[in-house]
């Protein structure tokens, strides 16, 4: 029954519009994302005197351009085999030592070569505690099962406050599913070239590659507050649980309701978009295709560079359409003196003491009790309070009346104060 | 300017003034004098120096004139000689009174004025909460090559934790003959490195492929920030354990709230990959990593683990989450590029920028263009800069230090208009790499990749100087 509930709430999700033009970092491959822009902005047809595209009619612009790859490549890029004989795996440039300097930086070469053998082995319990990745063929997933029906139960309890009712994500807290993981896979070609399109939809059942991320990611980083707390029956629980809300099958069987999941069904997931992803890291020559992949800029972008004349007619501009300003704090180039918060109120003698007394009284060097030495202010109350407002006033010893200052005898007193209350 | 020596020379003259005596330098006080006095004098006010002065005569009141600080009249001072500073002729508090002992701010603080300089955060950058979000750095406001530690931007996923540096272990297993465990100690007995390099998020910029949104260098490209690292490089310490051939692909995770994990190439850690301790000269800052992070030179700044604890080598790729689920830049293909290493070419002019607009220049006023250009795959050769939206190009003069995976200034002196332009400016580098323009990145690699945005970015400066984030898409 719930089933299509949660149809029900993973489309209104989906389709909701979406404001916000893109993400950032972690946050950024939700496309759920809801969040109104604080400001909008009017739109003039021109800008500067030049025509101006608004992401309304942009999207016809930028059509076109969307297609297969065909980035400009500039005959400017090198190929560097000097690493090794190999190509640098990130397509950049490799700095070698030359004459004791690399690049800028002079290098000694000796600190280099000595060996130091620091440190001590590690044991095999040590290994095995901090050892907690899982990978996809395996290693590191531990024995034991967990069914749908009690991952619901610790979903309930312990996930959906912040991911939503059936993973359908809430708040800026990340989706666990789009709805039906094969159905949604389609979807990754799409772009949002109009304001209304529909844009890829990435979640776990979807786009990632290997369900062993989840379980490593759920052992080891979920609950959010409390990561590593959940035992490995309730992890197997969890793991059916959001494959069930992706509406996804192991081996030909439904992961429904009633499915128990285990070590064994587990290693049998297949991901719809295993595939997805380039260049192809898996096997011996993982790190030689990722070479050949970052050496062809194509895969990924360059430009040209062009001096002159580089565009026909007038520049095409995009201006904010929706600008995001709720920044924290509030962007300022001022300078000026913070205001005080209320707590940091400062005693009322303070400043008359910094001014006229310090100089003096902040060490014991003029022979006078200085300002938070304990006992010579309980040497010099033991006079009583009156006779020390009173020498404060007339002088003592070195001291000259009010300490040579101008001022009051309120001022003094509250002076007096500050420093015995500095002096406990 | 003796108006601003000290109020004991204000009672010395006070004195030679009454006596009939002429005015004294603060140099005929010797030392021994100037401490007496000042005992009893530090309370005495200009006001009140002149009060008395007027009580006591008026030869004294003409020759006190001459010399005397504006102070109260500064006003009508400043009313008679309009062509006077007032904030020379008044008198100021910070120079008639001690400033603060040695012993205040053992560990120092920036001036209170600068209290606007800081890193900046928004809701929307967020996963969820502040524990996993990004506070972003003010490039607006900073000069030359080095982010200081308080304004380097910080990414976390789960709170930046304090960790104990006495309980901190480095352990390095896996495809390794001899697996340790260091201490800090020990690490540092290792010789160490320091290099300048930047790290940037990848989804710098990534809010803005589909348009400009953020009016802010902060927001649009303060994702990044450069510093002296250092630390020792891995490479160094696996001499030692002896790499079993087979090894691929190296793990590198925190020991933080979110165990993050990242799989890096084997073929990196050998080059110039590090462990590092040390950030400008001191350690780490807890929310760079303290005690302990990675730096992956030039690559991803998620791939540069923070609070590490573990190098495991193995012969196939780890698919952490962070590299499967987020860091992936899907296509228009329908494909995702996985392990993308190193940020690509890029530049940004820093002023003028939203936050520092030219709306006090005047026509024919000289002006220095000035920007960042940054490539984690080499070192910037040629930035140029466009006055045009990119239809024409002039190349800018690079200046300062040019460091490989560094950030790197660029300079231009223009000569200002007061006419509305489109400014922008285009990084390459050693690797032969160009920053293509936006319309080029799309072409490539569609609008949905979040990751490594690197197209030209241009800043639309109006009539009145004032400077707002556009794109151009021609």
């Amino acid at each position: 029954m719930y089933k299509s509930y949660h149809k029900k709430i993973v489309a209104t999700t989906l389709f909701a519009s979406v404001v916000f033009l893109g993400t950032a970092c972690n946050a950024s491959n939700d496309n759920n994302k809801n969040v109104k822009a604080d400001t909008k902005i009017e739109k003039p047809s021109e800008f500067n005197g030049v025509p101006v595209v608004w992401p309304g009619e942009t999207i016809e612009e930028i059509k076109p351009f969307v297609g297969p790859a065909k980035a400009s490549v500039s005959e400017t890029v090198k190929k560097k085999y000097d690493f090794n004989g190999k190509l640098i795996v990130d397509g950049g440039v490799y700095y070698p030592i030359v004459n004791g300097k690399t690049g800028a930086y002079a290098v000694n070469e000796a600190a280099h070569t000595t060996p130091f053998n620091k440190g001590k082995i590690a044991t095999t319990n040590e290994q095995k505690v901090w050892d907690i990745d899982v990978m996809p063929d395996g290693t590191g997933l531990p024995e034991g099962s967990g069914s749908v029906e009690f991952g619901d139960e610790v979903y309930e309890e312990k996930c959906l406050s912040c991911h939503g009712d059936f993973g359908a994500g809430s708040g800026l807290y990340p989706r666990l599913t789009v709805g039906n993981a094969y159905e949604m896979h389609e979807t990754l070609k799409l772009q949002r070239v109009a304001p209304d399109s529909d844009g890829p939809q990435r979640a776990f059942g979807s786009y990632w590659p290997y369900a062993s991320t989840l379980w490593w990611y759920i052992k080891t980083g979920m609950p959010h507050q409390a990561p590593m707390s959940l035992t490995t029956e309730e992890v197997y629980g969890l793991a059916a649980y959001i494959l069930h809300v992706n509406e996804m099958e192991i081996d030909g069987v439904e992961v429904d309701e009633e499915y128990v999941l285990d070590r064994e069904k587990f290693l049998k997931i297949k991901m719809p978009n295993e595939d997805g992803f380039e260049p192809k890291i898996n096997g011996p020559k993982g790190q030689d295709n990722a070479r050949e992949y970052f050496n062809n800029p194509v895969n990924y972008g360059n430009g040209v560079r062009c001096m002159k004349d580089c565009f026909e007619g007038e520049p095409k501009v995009q201006k904010i359409a929706f600008a995001l300003s709720n920044f924290n704090p509030p962007l300022s180039s001022e300078r000026t003196m913070p205001e005080k918060k209320e707590d940091e109120s400062s005693h009322p003698g303070k400043d008359a003491y910094s001014a006229s007394c310090a100089v003096c009284h902040a060490t014991d060097a003029m022979g006078a009790p200085a300002v938070g030495d304990k006992s010579a202010w309980e040497a010099t109350l033991k006079k009583g309070l009156d006779t020390v407002i009173s020498n404060t006033l007339n002088g003592v010893n070195g001291m000259p009346p009010r300490g040579g200052s101008s001022l009051s005898d309120d001022e003094l007193k509250q002076v007096v104060d500050y420093m015995i209350s500095e002096s406990k | 300017m003796y108006f601003n020596y000290n109020l004991a020379h204000d009672f010395r003259h006070f004195q030679k003034i009454n006596q009939g005596g002429t005015m004294n330098k603060i140099s005929n006080v010797s030392k021994e004098e100037l401490e007496l006095v000042s005992e009893v004098t530090e309370q005495t006010s200009r006001r009140e120096f002149f009060k008395k002065t007027a009580a006591y005569s008026v030869s004294a009141l003409a020759a006190a004139s001459v010399i005397a600080p504006v102070n109260a009249s500064a006003s009508e001072h400043i009313k008679a000689n309009p062509e006077d500073d007032i904030n020379i002729m008044e008198e100021k508090p910070w120079s008639l009174k001690f400033g603060d002992d040695v012993t205040v701010n053992l560990y120092g603080q920036p001036s209170p004025y600068e209290h606007n300089v800081t890193r900046r955060t928004t809701e929307i950058l967020s996963s969820g909460n502040m524990r996993a979000s990004i506070a972003v750095t003010p490039i607006q406001d900073l000069n030359g090559i080095i982010v200081p530690n308080g304004l380097f931007f910080n990414r976390h996923h789960g709170g930046t934790p304090t960790i104990d540096p006495n309980q901190h272990r480095l352990m390095i297993h896996g495809l390794v003959e001899k697996p340790i465990v260091l201490t800090m100690d020990q690490l540092k007995r290792y010789p160490n490195v320091s290099r300048i390099h930047f790290l940037e998020c990848p989804a710098n910029g990534g809010p803005e492929w589909r348009g400009p949104q953020f009016n802010s260098i902060q927001f649009a490209k303060g994702f990044m920030s450069c510093a002296e690292w250092t630390g020792v490089y891995i490479k160094d310490i696996l001499k030692d354990l002896g790499l079993k051939p087979e090894a691929q692909w190296m793990l590198a995770e925190g020991i933080d709230n979110s165990h993050m994990g990242r799989t890096i190439p084997v073929d990196k850690v050998l080059d110039d990959a590090m462990i590092v301790w040390g950030q400008n000269g001191e350690a780490l800052r807890p929310e760079q990593g303290y005690p302990l992070r990675i730096v992956v030179p030039g690559w991803e700044a998620n791939l540069c683990v923070k609070w590490l604890n573990r190098l495991e080598f193995a012969s196939e790729p780890f698919y952490a989450k962070e590299e499967t689920s987020k860091y992936t830049a899907l296509k228009q293909t329908g494909k995702a590029i996985q392990h993308f290493y190193a940020n690509e070419v890029n530049s940004v002019v820093t002023s003028p920028c939203p936050e520092k607009p030219w709306t006090d220049l005047k026509k024919g006023d000289m002006v220095e263009i000035e920007g960042l250009a940054w490539s984690g795959m080499g070192t910037i050769t040629h930035v140029d800069i466009s006055f045009d939206g990119g239809k024409n190009w002039v190349e800018a003069p690079l200046k300062g230090l040019i460091l490989e995976k560094a950030w790197t200034r660029f300079s231009l002196m223009h000569e200002y208009t007061g006419k509305p332009m489109l400014l922008s400016s285009r990084a390459a580098d050693d690797a032969g790499h160009v920053q293509p323009t936006v319309r080029e990145e799309r072409v490539a690699v569609g609008i949905e990749g979040v990751y490594h945005r690197n197209g030209i970015h241009t800043w639309a400066i109006d009539a009145k100087g004032e400077v707002t984030n556009v794109q151009i898409l021609s």
